[in-house]
């Protein structure tokens, strides 16, 4: 996956969260939670729906990293190179 | 069989719990001992009508767009819909201390605001640092019991106000006599008095098939009428359950929302009974269904009304059958955009002595007798508050702690469980885990979230 498709895979599972977020201001260096009103339940579904659709076991340890878009795609790229 | 995770007991935790699970992992297997889901919010049928059990009205309420409210928190939690269920807000409710004082609110909590501001006057700067406090609490950081009571007698100087506060509160959700703890209160408060009371469009029954086909999409399987006979225990593991047909189910985690000392009480190596230091809470419930074409006074603009008789509010276990100087009196077609039907409902609650109805129900006349001599005293009670409508009443039904052992099997008939809660779901074993009443949130958004923290807490992460 190149870094744009991950940024859309992102986006994608926080709009099957919550159809109403906005992602029209979002800064992708800004935390997630925090501009799109999310909680650490939510939080939650990203890493069950990384797992689910691409079999990524993320250790608790690394939630920290999926904090923003751009830490997002920093952590995420070595894992799905080659999906 | 082998399943990664076994759910037992299908209320709304057990249901809330078996979704969110399904909607990560297949083959979740959910199973209830009755006949029908629902648990404490269920429902029957008489003379082809179908009544509900339990529901008075949910709390929580909230608008679609508050995402950190509770109720939409839940939704997305369980990947429903907030446009596929039609919610139907209360009207009104009010807290009635006869010949003392009386306070309404809704769901707009101004109303609650201006009660206060014209009944309590001098008690309104303390109100108002009281909302400032349950403001900056965080009720969910776990720590030991706080007396409410204490907090807020030394806060709120009018011990009138602090019954009329405690009234509503205790009634739909304190599991201890005459106190509740803190975090429950603030819980209670947010729940009832700042978010309010909503209940679904349609019946109790809708509402648990949305569930259920939800569920049953996302692959999850249900079985009733399944009952649990042991627990297969090794220390501190759990190899899965054998049923009361003699099946063995083996499961990777098991989630139990039957209770504490009901689960303890299923486990293949003796456990050590828990202590009993304070008394279950024990309530008994009178439906009336009343024809509607008869003139009656009854209010058309209160949704339920808490209502206290006695010089002093006290919520403990009755010393006899029932105790009728409060309790709860509930209107279930007083809420906005329900369509009138040919009957109409009203509800009352009032505590009870699980003990005494225990020890009368193995005598069936006097058991039967005693509940037709309680539910004429509550409508004695209810019509000196409300207005008479004995003479509408087509049908009735009493449901003592003993029916409600019976039919959920939960200790004592105890709706809210035992006094003291597990907040963490966590029983001491490896894959064992507790969700649902004695966990400690309750009402159906409680229970229902219960379910769901219990599954990210401790299962999603080892699925």
């Amino acid at each position: 996956m190149t870094s744009e498709e991950i940024k859309d895979l992102i986006l994608e599972i926080i709009e099957d969260i919550d159809d109403e977020a906005d992602f029209d201001n979002l800064d992708p260096d800004q935390p997630l939670r925090d501009q799109l009103d999310l909680d650490s339940m939510d939080f939650l579904d990203i890493v069950m729906e990384l797992r689910k659709r691409h079999k990524l076991q993320i250790p608790e340890d690394d939630y920290h990293h999926l904090a923003s878009l751009n830490s997002c795609v920093t952590y995420l790229e070595p894992l799905l190179k080659n999906a | 069989m082998k399943v990664p995770l076994l759910v037992i007991g299908g209320g709304l935790s057990g249901l809330a719990a078996a979704i969110r699970a399904a909607r990560f992992t297949a083959d979740v297997l959910l199973i209830e001992k009755h006949s029908r889901i629902g648990g404490l919010n269920s429902y029957f049928y008489r003379n082809k009508t179908l009544y509900e059990t339990g529901l008075h009205a949910i709390t929580n309420y909230a608008e679609p767009g508050t995402k950190s409210a509770p109720l939409n928190r839940l939704l997305r939690q369980l990947k429903l819909k907030r446009r596929d269920i039609s919610f139907c807000q209360q009207l009104q409710s009010e807290i009635v201390f006869q010949n003392r004082q009386t306070l309404k609110f809704s769901n707009d909590f101004t109303l609650f605001e201006s009660e206060i501001a014209e009944k309590f006057p001098n008690s309104l700067d303390t109100f108002y640092q009281l909302l400032g406090f349950l403001k900056e609490f965080d009720p969910f950081q776990p720590g030991p019991f706080r007396s409410t009571k204490t907090f807020l007698l030394e806060r709120i100087q009018d011990p009138l106000l602090v019954d009329m506060l405690l009234c509503p509160l205790m009634y739909y959700g304190s599991s201890v006599e005459n106190d509740m703890d803190l975090n429950q209160f603030a819980i209670m408060f947010q729940a009832i008095f700042l978010e309010g009371m909503f209940r679904p469009e349609g019946s109790m029954k809708d509402f648990l098939d949305l569930l259920l086909a939800h569920y049953k999409k996302l692959g999850g399987s249900l079985r009733t009428g399944c009952g649990v006979k042991t627990i297969l225990q090794k220390g501190k593991d759990i190899a899965g359950v054998e049923l009361d047909s003699g099946e063995i189910i083996e499961c990777d985690h098991i989630l139990s929302t039957i209770g504490h000392q009901e689960t303890l009480e299923l486990l293949s190596e003796s456990q050590q009974p828990l202590p009993v230091s304070q008394p279950r809470m024990g309530f008994i419930e009178t439906m009336y269904s009343l024809e509607n074409s008869k003139q009656t006074q009854l209010p058309t603009d209160k949704t339920i009304i808490f209502f206290n008789t006695s010089d002093t509010f006290s919520y403990k276990v009755p010393t006899d059958f029932v105790e009728f100087s409060s309790g709860v009196i509930c209107f279930p077609g007083n809420f906005q955009n329900l369509q009138t039907d040919k009957y109409t409902e009203v509800r009352a609650t009032h505590l009870a002595n699980y003990d005494k109805w225990k020890s009368l129900s193995y005598d069936k006349e006097s058991y039967a007798a005693q509940k037709r001599a309680m539910s004429e005293n509550t409508i004695a009670t209810l019509e000196n508050l409300i207005g008479s409508f004995r003479s509408n009443i087509v049908y009735q039904d009493t449901f003592t702690p003993v029916t409600i052992e019976r039919y959920t099997s939960k200790i004592g008939g105890a709706i809210y469980g035992s006094p003291v809660k597990i907040k963490d779901g966590d029983l001491g074993f490896n894959n064992l885990f507790l969700a649902g009443t004695d966990q400690g949130f309750l009402g159906i958004v409680g229970s229902m979230l219960s379910g769901v923290s219990i599954v990210n807490q401790h299962i999603l992460p080892k699925l």
